[in-house]
C-alpha cells in the first residue's frame, strides 16, 4: 500500500510540471495581445507604448522566453539563466502568482478569498445530484421497462440535455412568477455561509439545485446500466432462492456494487471544486474562481489569468490522487494500477 | 418473487446488441436506415433533429425574415407632425422587445432584432462551430491515437503524459484561455474559437482511437500484412484505420453535442466572438425575462433541441456500432 501511494504520487509530478509548462506556453503565445489590451485599460500617465513596456517589465516578459535562444542572421545560439521560462516556474514552486494587474493585490489573496464559495456550490451540486440519483436509478432499475422507468428515463436524457445555465434561468423565471421570489442574484449580495446561513443558502439553491440535476442525470443513468447489469448476476440469483426479501437483495447485494462506478464518477466531480462552475457562478453572481476567471478573462489580466489555471489543474490532480489512494484502500482488487 | 421479476432476470442483457455484422453485407442503404429506425427510434428521432437543424443551419439565409443583426423599425403609433412631444417626432421607432407578430414571428429581443432570423443564424452558426471543431478533433486525434499506438515506446509514453497534463485543466477554463489566443488569426474570433474546441477534442479522441488501435495490432490478419511486406503506412492505413471507422462516428456525433454546449456556454458568458448565437441570446433574454420571457425559453430550448439529437443519434449509433464504447 505505502509503495503503491508513492508510486502515485511520483507519477503526478512531471504532470503537474508538463501542466505548468502548458500554461506557460498557452499564456506566451497571447501575451502580446494580451499585454497590449492590458495597456490599453491602464488609465495613467504617459504613453501606451511606455504602458506595454510598464505591463512587461511586472510580469517578467520584457527577458528572454527560454534557456536558449538563437538569432536566424548569425546561426549563434545563446544561454539565459534570467529567463521568462525558469522565474515562471520557480516562482509558483515558491508559491508566488505574482499580483493582478488590475487590482494590485496578489493573485493567491484572489484566489484563496473565493475558493470556499466554489468549494460550498460543488459540495451542494454533488449532494443534490446524489439524492436525486440515486434512488431514482435503483427504482428505475428494479423496475426495469414499467412506466415508472419509462418517465424517469425521458426525464434522465432530458435532464443531460438541458445545459445547466438554461435550467438555471428557468428555475428564475419560475421563481419569480410562481412564487414571486427573486433569490439575491450580484456578488454584493453574497453572505459566507458561517456569517448568515439563510442568505448563503437563498443564493445557493437555485445554481446547486441546476448544477446537481445536469450531473444527476448523468449518474442516474450509469447506475442504472450498472444495477441491470449486477441484477442478472448469478450471487443475485442465488440471494432471491435462498428466499430473501426484495428488499434485503436490492439494497445488501444489488446496490452496493452497483454504486462503484457511481463513486468514481463523484470522484472526477470533486475534483472539478477547485476551478469552479464558470457559467453558473457568473449567472447567479457567487463570487467563486469560476466568475474570478471570467473577470480575469475580460480585463486579459495575466497574472491572474494563469494562477487560477495553475491553483485549479494541480487541485485536480491532486484530489484525483486522493481520489485513486482511497480507491485502493475501499476495493482489494485494485493494486499498482 | 414475482413472475414479472423472475422474467426480467431470465431476460438477456439490456436489448441484444447490435454489432456491425448484423446487418447483412448486401442490405441497401435505404434497408439498413429502415432497420436502424425499427430498433432505434429515439436514436432514428435523433437523427431526424440532426438533419433538421443542419438544413435550418444550411439555408439560414433563406429562413430569416430579417437580417439577424438589423434592428426592426416600426410604425410610431404615437406619430403627430403637429405635435412637439419628444416621442411623437419620428414617423418610425425602433420594436424593442416586440410581441410576437405576423412579421416578428417570435418577437424582437430588445435591441429591436428579429428573435426568429437570429435563432435561424444561431443554428448555423452552432452547427458550424461544431462540425469544424469535430473535423479538427477526430483528424488529429485519429493520427496521433493510431501512431501512438503503433509505434508505442518513447512516443506513446510521452504523448500520453502531455495528454494527462492537458486532460488535468479545467475544460472550459482551457477553451476560454485557448480561444483568447490570437491563433490562428491575429484577434479572437470564430476560427479561434473552433480550433480551441478542436484542440480540446483532440486529448479524447486519441485516446479512444489509440485504445481501439492497441487491440487491433494484434490481431493475426495486421501480423500478416506486415509478413507479406506492407509498410508502416500501408499497415495503418489500409489495415487498421478502418476499424476506428466506428468509434470515430460515435464520437463524432456525442462530441457535437458536448461541443454545441461549450459554445453556447462561451456566448452566454460573452466570451465568444459577436454575433447571432444561441448562447447570447439566452443571456440576453435573462436580462429582459419579465418582460419577454419567451426569447430565453426559445433560444434555450433550440441548445436543448440540438442537444438532445446528437446524444440520442449518438447513444444509437453507439449500441449499433461499437458497443464496447459503452461507458
Amino acid at each position: 500500500m505505502r509503495n503503491y501511494i508513492i508510486a502515485r504520487i511520483l507519477l503526478n509530478i512531471p504532470v503537474i510540471l508538463l501542466v505548468m509548462t502548458l500554461v506557460f506556453v498557452v499564456t506566451r503565445i497571447g501575451s502580446d495581445y494580451a499585454e497590449k489590451t492590458a495597456a490599453g485599460g491602464v488609465t495613467g500617465s504617459g504613453s501606451f507604448e511606455e504602458a506595454v513596456e510598464q505591463i512587461r517589465r511586472q510580469i517578467g516578459t520584457d527577458k528572454p522566453t527560454f534557456f536558449v535562444s538563437c538569432e536566424l542572421d548569425e546561426s549563434l545560439c545563446s544561454w539565459h539563466w534570467d529567463n521568462q521560462y525558469k522565474n515562471f516556474m520557480f516562482d509558483i514552486f515558491q508559491g508566488d502568482f505574482g499580483d493582478s494587474l488590475v487590482t494590485r493585490r496578489t493573485v493567491w489573496d484572489e484566489i484563496k478569498a473565493r475558493l470556499p464559495a466554489s468549494i460550498e456550490l460543488g459540495i451542494l451540486e454533488v449532494m443534490v445530484a446524489i439524492t436525486v440519483a440515486v434512488p431514482i436509478g435503483i427504482i428505475s432499475a428494479i423496475r426495469q421497462d414499467t412506466m415508472p422507468d419509462y418517465v424517469l428515463r425521458i426525464f434522465a436524457i432530458l435532464g443531460q440535455a438541458i445545459p445547466s445555465f438554461y435550467l438555471g434561468v428557468l428555475f428564475l423565471l419560475a421563481a419569480s412568477n410562481w412564487f414571486g421570489w427573486i433569490p439575491p442574484l450580484t456578488a454584493t449580495d453574497y453572505q459566507e455561509i458561517w456569517e448568515d446561513p439563510r442568505a448563503n443558502l437563498q443564493q445557493m439553491l437555485l445554481p446547486a439545485l441546476a448544477g446537481g440535476l445536469a450531473i444527476g442525470a448523468g449518474i442516474m443513468r450509469l447506475l442504472r446500466s450498472q444495477l441491470l447489469e449486477v441484477l442478472r448476476q448469478d450471487y443475485v440469483r442465488t440471494a432471491w432462492s435462498k428466499g430473501l426479501r426484495e428488499r434485503t437483495v436490492v439494497m445488501r447485494h444489488v446496490v452496493k456494487n452497483g454504486l462503484i462506478p457511481v463513486i468514481t464518477v463523484v470522484g472526477l466531480l470533486l475534483a472539478g471544486l477547485f476551478s469552479g462552475n464558470i457559467v453558473l457562478e457568473s449567472l447567479f453572481g457567487i463570487p467563486g474562481i469560476g466568475a474570478l476567471s471570467v473577470i480575469a478573462m475580460r480585463q486579459t489580466d495575466q497574472p491572474l489569468i494563469y494562477g487560477i489555471v495553475i491553483v485549479s489543474a494541480v487541485g485536480l490532480v491532486f484530489i484525483n490522487l486522493l481520489v485513486d489512494i482511497a480507491y485502493a484502500m475501499i476495493d482489494p482488487r485494485i493494486r499498482y494500477g | 418473487m414475482s413472475f414479472a421479476q423472475e422474467r426480467e432476470l431470465e431476460a438477456p442483457a439490456v436489448s441484444a446488441p447490435l454489432t456491425a455484422a448484423s446487418f447483412r453485407p448486401r442490405a441497401t442503404p435505404i434497408a439498413v436506415i429502415a432497420k436502424f429506425c425499427r430498433r432505434k427510434p429515439l436514436g432514428a428521432a435523433g437523427l431526424v433533429i440532426i438533419l433538421a437543424l443542419t438544413a435550418i443551419g444550411a439555408l439560414a439565409p433563406a429562413l430569416e425574415r430579417y437580417h439577424p443583426e438589423d434592428a426592426i423599425q416600426v410604425e410610431n403609433p404615437n406619430y403627430d407632425p403637429t405635435s412637439f412631444e419628444p416621442e411623437a417626432l419620428a414617423p418610425t421607432i425602433l420594436n424593442l422587445k416586440g410581441d410576437p407578430s405576423s412579421t416578428n414571428w417570435l418577437g424582437t429581443d430588445d435591441s429591436g432584432r428579429d428573435v426568429w432570423s437570429r435563432l435561424v443564424w444561431g443554428a448555423r452558426r452552432s452547427m458550424g462551430v461544431g462540425v469544424g471543431a469535430l473535423l479538427i478533433a477526430t483528424t488529429v486525434g485519429t493520427l496521433l491515437g493510431v501512431a501512438s499506438a503503433y509505434f508505442g515506446g518513447w512516443f506513446d509514453t510521452s504523448l500520453q503524459r502531455v495528454l494527462d497534463a492537458i486532460q488535468a485543466f479545467p475544460p472550459l477554463l482551457l477553451l476560454i484561455l485557448i480561444a483568447s489566443n490570437p491563433f490562428p488569426t491575429p484577434e479572437p474570433s470564430l476560427t479561434n474559437l473552433i480550433f480551441a474546441l478542436g484542440f480540446i477534442g483532440i486529448t479524447q479522441v486519441s485516446r479512444i482511437v489509440r485504445g481501439t488501435v492497441l487491440v487491433t495490432r494484434e490481431l493475426p490478419y495486421v501480423e500478416a500484412a506486415r509478413v507479406i511486406g506492407a509498410n508502416d503506412a500501408r499497415t495503418m492505413g489500409i489495415h487498421i484505420l478502418p476499424n476506428v471507422a466506428a468509434p470515430i462516428i460515435v464520437i463524432f456525433t456525442i462530441g457535437l453535442a458536448t461541443v454545441i454546449i461549450a459554445e453556447a456556454s462561451l456566448s452566454f458568458l460573452a466570451l465568444a466572438p459577436p454575433g447571432a448565437s444561441w448562447g447570447e441570446m439566452l443571456s440576453n433574454g435573462r436580462q429582459s425575462i419579465s418582460t419577454t420571457p419567451w426569447i430565453a425559453i426559445f433560444s434555450g430550448m433550440a441548445i436543448t433541441l440540438a442537444v438532445l439529437g446528437f446524444n440520442l443519434a449518438g447513444d444509437a449509433l453507439r449500441d449499433v456500432l461499437d458497443p464496447r464504447l459503452r461507458a
